[in-house]
């Protein structure tokens, strides 16, 4: 199968870069070992300031809503981070004094929403909490599942009942200004956490949970049907395995799915991800980018990879594929004419490009201009 | 008398301890245990868990053979619940010497226990992981047993015997008057609060640690601090304890053990002051695997969950620099014939196989100098959670039909799931889903078991011990524990050090699956959950 | 030390993250709590039953072998063949009367084939189906498959000449449906695939591949049939050169990856000649075969991607070819499980489940409103058909009837 540009990798970085070409008339394919780690996204683009125009467009067609604020987000455990260009329905507040009083709601039985560390975060900054929890005789189906009371479990039942979470809430609120809920609203009906701010006459915040995350899902899941509507073809499930190369320009792939039926493309893109994404690839002698062989920025000592402190910075988390200043990928020092690499393949943390959501975005849109150029 | 007061004091928290403990309370002691840290906390919980045979023993030290085959027999009836009978195979592999066999088969007769001559293909068959090569195979009735759990239930006997646990309480001196010691001094490590008990005999059950609690009272006991280094395995890749049959050397055990395998272990003279903080080097880990693929070729695509290490506490009486030759028997010291200190005894040396047998010495020793004229009866009276045979006959009285998870809480707490039963659908809720740990079990660990960490509540449930190593059940156990001890603000500070002693584990063999776990874990506690 | 370059474990179990994305897309788990999950009754559970096979959870009996968790596990883990290998491994119960019928399609077929009037008249009647509710549970909601008066293999046999005619061959594994319920589908095929000049020969004597067996407790039967089936693909594949193709994704998948994974058998040198028939006309068209269309077809299409056409990553051949086709308005439906998963939806204590399973799929297709279903499995058109009142064809049958005919 012949396509413009392949792409390998279909996590937040694949899929700008498939739906921005797409919109540029391209036709592209994107392989995807899986789902990816827009699974555990917090819903914020680290070190992103402003949306580029591209951006905008990419996910305003998508039907994701951004906004941006120079702030602060909360986090579950009751901590608080800089943030900037977020997710609609995350918070953004310009200090962590965000309220007086305030009402944290959670389920009964739900397990991955921190309430009482919340609480304690809050309180710590002058906040007055309440915990109070919800009884929803639609969630017993859930909780006779020792294993299933999930935040996507849940959201599936909210998508249907959340105007009674509206009720219930309006019931318990006293004189707090400010409600916290957990994030578990609009997995498949992306208006129902603006209509539950409407309901509840306080602030209210949406907090993360322990993944799998909610806006994660659902943007990828509006990522992924944006590119389908492009006419993007999205090979879920499917993994490169072998690259065909001559000399500095890659010809195609074989992937495990379509094995002898290559894939052919003018331009490929790696996108596939970090360590555990197995972008990347490590055994005890070295750590190796495992479908072109690439050129991987590392240190040989398998003893300096590692922190003895488990909170300090990771060096591994730092390793990834070496690229040239336009993020055309090197093998053996030699950067390939068409083959580019995006997103956390290039380490989780990249001096100029930044990290995590931010990394994926920037790097994906920059390479998506090389392609046009 | 008063409430700081008893009849005996242990020092150390370990099985020794906890097993002396509970002989004590049994023939109706009061009794005081402290330790400075958490159970099981050193030796005890830092070995194979191997339910030796003493076939290991046979050629080179008979009295230890014989006494762990007596032991093993005894822990079968009355620690049921924390020992898994899965006999064990010594294998001859084409660079062994086969006829060492014959003289291993003839010591393991000698010292009563049994051992069959079996042929390769039957060894196969019995552990189809076992190395295909093998020339020669003995079948001994070797076993596993859960360390943590065989101290708990101890300690848990102790208790219901009247007896007092201090957990978390450091010894910082010893009330002397005279030749005699009549108490111990000692500070709460987390709270700092300060404390003196008194009591006519002060057993020290403190493994290598013991030999600074005798320094403590003035005495010199020749002890060797042995580190021994071993690797957890992802998975069971055996159900058969795998042994070689040649004289006693590297990584050549292999046991199976609840969910997982462990490798072990290597030896190396270790100076006192590294005995708090041992950790396991890269050439230790190329060791462990390289000889531990000999046993089972498998371990060589097998995930590494952990690496760890562990101190035993021989006594030495030469100095040979390998630690090997020293005996392992038990060494029970009555300080007053040693070295006319009064009130004061040392129990060491020994084996986890062994810590019961060297609790009746110690036990008996207390009783003498008490004047107290009782039995032992711990030999025959079932550890609480042991007086079934086996978690399938537990299962079978409690649930009709039992889900995965309650099969597991049967295995894991024996007949006391009983009281776990009849628990609202939230109380079946998993915590931990790799060992399948639910709120039930862990609000019970935490009301009866004197938890005041995750480590602790680790080391009594196996939560964090399953493949995710904590990464999902963790932040979920912090809020349970946040809950029961009503403090957020000191949960988070323990939550953070239970990841980092994770990690501990992890880093030294921080490549593949657990490299990429470990990345995971990485980004969702501090970029998801903000820790 | 040259040793743990990789790890890997049977189904790769071991490379399982913990982190919870299988279960965001188990169909089943939405609607049946009583199911531990793809990953407690998969990775997890599996370290217990290694440990001890006392740890086994008849539970897993909810499982759909949808496989949809391991198109979704970002770590490669074969969840669900983990999951049906434990059933084949610990599950020693003797299969009900009821699913002993509902696995036994080509049994059944020739049975049922020579009185097909009386058998649908019958199977089609409100008694039967009361009867059949009350007394084997098969759920009376559900409209069962029709019976052809003649065999796909009668019909083609008798065309053997004919189609030794043509340069080319490819052997066609037809599977129970085609053959006793459908034969239209097989001769479909044979209509496309002999406008790109290339004739169909049967196999030997194919039976059924097995898959109903083996998601009813009847392993050792479907191993029977996986024998026999790779001994007749052997003959066709290494003794002939030719190529293999199927109508249905389900039969596909299994003889590919089942055979070995779930039973043991190997297949190493017959699976990649196994092919979906759309990618087989998809790779001659690649290669400059043309087909001519009529110019008066026009149909709005939905395509639905079977759950194990997802799984072995070959819908996008069926999109593309249909795509193909100059009046087609395509829709790509977003891939979910309808539901019936083969025999489960029309056992009675899950046809409630299967139905929820499948609504949002329904809904969608009622959103889009075509003028037809397309998707490469029997199973799913039934549901389909009987949830939805739309139309669904194989994207092999819409081919046939938009090619232009020469007469």
């Amino acid at each position: 199968m012949k396509f413009d540009t392949v792409i390998i990798g279909g996590g937040l970085a694949g899929l700008v870069a498939g739906i921005s070409l797409q919109r540029k008339g391209q036709s592209t394919a994107i392989v995807s070992t899986g789902q990816n780690a827009l699974h555990f996204f917090s819903g914020s683009f680290e070190s992103m300031q402003e949306a580029p125009p591209e951006m905008l467009s990419v996910f305003g067609d998508a039907g994701i809503r951004l906004h941006y604020q120079e702030g602060v987000r909360l986090m579950p455990l009751g901590s608080f981070r800089p943030s900037c260009l977020s997710l609609e329905d995350i918070s953004l507040f310009s200090s962590p004094q965000f309220a007086r009083k305030v009402l944290v709601v959670n389920f009964m039985g739900y397990h991955d929403f921190f309430s009482s560390f919340l609480a304690e975060g809050l309180e710590k900054q002058g906040m007055q909490c309440r915990i109070r929890l919800l009884n929803l005789p639609e969630l017993e189906k859930l909780e006779q599942s020792p294993s299933e009371m999930r935040s996507v479990q849940i959201a599936r039942t909210m998508d249907r009942i959340w105007e009674k979470v509206v009720q219930e809430v309006r019931v318990l609120l006293k004189d707090e200004d400010t409600v916290v809920l957990p994030q578990v609203f609009g997995l498949q009906d992306t208006s129902v956490p603006g209509r539950i701010k409407q309901g509840i006459p306080a602030q209210v915040v949406f907090c993360g949970t322990q993944p799998p995350s909610v806006p994660g899902i659902r943007t990828q899941m509006l990522l992924k049907r944006r590119y389908e509507v492009l006419g993007g073809t999205y090979l879920m499930g499917d993994e490169a395995v072998e690259a065909h190369v001559h000399e500095a320009r890659v010809h195609s792939i074989r992937t495990r799915n379509l094995d002898s039926h290559y894939l052919e493309a003018g331009h490929f893109i790696l996108a596939t991800g970090g360590l555990f994404s197995k972008g990347l690839r490590s055994n005890p002698f070295s750590i190796f980018e495992p479908v072109f062989g690439l050129d991987v920025d590392y240190n040989p000592d398998r003893n300096a990879w590692y922190d003895k402190n488990f909170a300090a910075d990771q060096p591994y988390m730092a390793y990834g594929v070496k690229t040239d200043a336009t993020l055309h990928a090197l093998s053996g020092g030699i950067p390939f004419e068409n083959l580019f690499a995006i997103g956390s393949v290039l380490g989780q943390t990249h001096p100029e490009l930044g990290q995590a959501g931010g990394l994926a975005v920037r790097s994906a849109l920059e390479v998506v201009d090389q392609i046009m150029k | 008398m008063n409430a700081n007061e008893f009849d005996v004091i242990i020092i150390g928290g370990g099985i020794t301890g906890a097993g002396t403990q509970r002989d004590c309370a049994m023939r109706g002691l009061r009794t005081l245990l402290v330790e400075r840290s958490d159970i099981a906390t050193g030796a005890t919980g830092r070995n194979h868990g191997l339910l030796h045979s003493g076939a290991r023993y046979a050629v080179n030290d008979p009295e230890s053979a014989r006494e762990c085959i007596e032991e093993n027999m005894i822990l079968r009836r009355i620690a049921a619940h924390c020992i898994d009978e899965t006999d064990g195979l010594f294998i001859t592999l084409p660079e062994d010497d086969l006829a060492y066999q014959a003289r291993f088969v003839e010591a393991c007769k000698r010292a009563g226990i049994a051992a069959e001559v079996i042929d390769p293909s039957e060894a196969r068959r019995l552990e189809p992981s076992v190395n295909p090569e093998l020339i020669g195979a003995v079948k001994v009735p070797d076993g596993s047993v859960d360390p943590f759990r065989l101290c708990a239930a101890n300690m848990l006997d102790a208790k219901l015997h009247g007896g007092q646990v201090r957990l978390y309480t450091e010894v910082t001196g010893f009330i002397r008057e005279g030749n005699t010691l009549k108490g111990i001094h000692t500070r709460h490590l987390q709270s700092g609060e300060e404390a003196d008990f008194y009591a006519p005999v002060i057993v020290n059950a403190c493994g290598i640690w013991g030999h600074h609690i005798a320094e403590m009272a003035g005495i010199k006991i020749g002890m060797y601090p042995a580190k021994g280094a071993l690797l957890i395995f992802a998975h069971r890749v055996n159900n058969v304890v795998i042994n070689r049959c040649r004289k006693p050397s590297n990584a050549d055990i292999l046991v199976p053990g609840d969910t997982v395998c462990v490798i072990g272990t290597t030896s190396t003279h270790i100076p006192f002051e590294e005995c708090d903080n041992v950790a396991v080097t890269p050439d230790e880990v190329n060791l462990l695997i390289t000889e531990g693929v000999k046993l089972a070729p498998s371990l060589s695509s097998t995930r590494i969950l952990r690496a760890y290490a562990g101190v035993r506490p021989l006594v030495s009486a030469d100095d040979d620099p390998t630690g090997r030759n020293i005996s392992r028997g038990i060494v029970c010291l009555d300080h007053e014939v040693r070295d006319g200190l009064k009130g004061f005894v040392t129990i060491t040396g020994g084996k986890l196989m062994t810590y019961r047998l060297m609790a009746e010495m110690a036990t008996d020793l207390v009783c003498k100098k008490l004047g107290v004229d009782k039995a032992c009866e711990t030999a025959a009276t079932p550890l609480p959670g042991s007086e079934e045979s086996s978690y399938e006959a537990v299962a079978k009285k409690i649930w009709e039909a039992p889900s995965t998870a309650q099969k597991a809480m049967a295995s894991r707490l024996g007949t006391r799931a009983s009281r776990i039963r009849n628990n609202t659908p939230y109380d079946d809720a998993l915590i931990c889903e790799c060992e399948e740990v639910s709120v039930g079990e862990i609000n019970a660990a935490i009301e009866q078991m004197d938890v005041s960490t995750l480590t602790d509540l680790r080391r009594r449930t196996r939560i964090g011990m399953g493949t995710c190593q904590g990464e999902f059940c963790a932040c979920r156990a912090a809020s349970l524990l946040a809950k029961a001890h009503g403090c957020v603000e000191k949960e988070r500070a323990d939550l953070a050090n239970f990841l980092n002693e994770r990690w501990k584990g992890n880093y030294p063999i921080s490549w593949g699956d657990t490299l990429r776990e470990a990345e995971y874990t990485q980004w969702v506690y501090k970029h998801v959950l903000g820790l | 030390m040259k040793l743990q370059e990789i790890t890997q474990s049977k189904y790769n179990f071991e490379e399982c993250m913990k982190c919870t994305v299988c279960t965001a897309y188990c169909p089943v788990l939405q609607v049946n709590p009583l199911y531990p999950g793809p990953k407690q009754a998969g990775p997890d559970g599996e370290r217990l039953r290694l440990k001890d096979p006392y740890f086994f959870n008849y539970a897993l009996k909810y499982c759909l072998n949808c496989k949809r968790c391991e198109v979704a596990c970002p770590s490669g883990v074969n969840v669900a063949d983990l999951i049906q290998a434990a059933r084949i491994k610990y599950e020693h119960t003797q299969p009900k009367l009821r699913d002993q019928i509902l696995a036994s399609t080509d049994f059944m077929g020739k049975l049922a084939r020579p009185f097909a009037p009386i058998v649908n008249r019958v199977t089609g009647l409100g008694i039967t189906k009361t009867a059949l509710d009350a007394m084997l549970k098969i759920d009376r909601q559900r409209t069962f498959p029709k019976y052809s008066a003649s065999s796909f293999e009668f019909w083609l046999r008798h065309r053997e000449k004919e189609q030794s005619a043509f340069p080319e061959k490819v052997a066609y594994f037809h599977g129970c449906y085609v053959n006793y319920n459908y034969p239209k589908l097989g001769k479909d095929l044979v209509k496309v695939l002999n406008a790109l000049g290339v004739g169909v020969e049967l196999l030997e004597k194919e039976k059924c591949c097995g898959i109903a067996m083996i998601t009813n407790g009847m392993s050792d039967k479907a191993t029977r049939n996986a024998v026999h089936n790779v001994e007749v693909l052997r003959k066709a594949v290494v003794d002939k050169g030719l190529k293999v193709v199927t109508t249905s994704s389900t039969c596909s998948l299994t003889l590919r990856d089942e055979y070995p994974h779930l039973l043991n058998v190997d297949n190493a040198d017959v699976r990649d000649s196994i092919l979906v028939a759309s990618r087989f006309i998809f790779e001659k068209l690649e290669k400059g075969a043309t087909l001519k269309f009529r110019p008066d077809f026009h149909r709005k299409i939905a395509y639905h991607t079977p759950c194990h056409m997802e799984k072995m990553g070959w819908g996008v051949f069926s999109e593309k070819l249909l795509r193909m086709i100059p009046g087609v308005e395509f829709t790509l439906l977003d891939s979910a499980c309808c539901g019936i998963a083969g025999t489960y939806g029309f056992k009675k204590e899950n046809y409630a489940a299967s139905q929820a399973i499948g609504a949002p799929l329904f809904d969608q297709i009622r959103s889009v409103n075509p003028d037809l279903v397309a998707c490469d499995c029997e199973t799913c058109k039934w549901q389909i058909e009987m949830s939805t009142g739309y139309p669904v064809a194989n994207p092999i049958s819409i081919l046939a009837d938009a090619l232009e005919t020469e007469k």
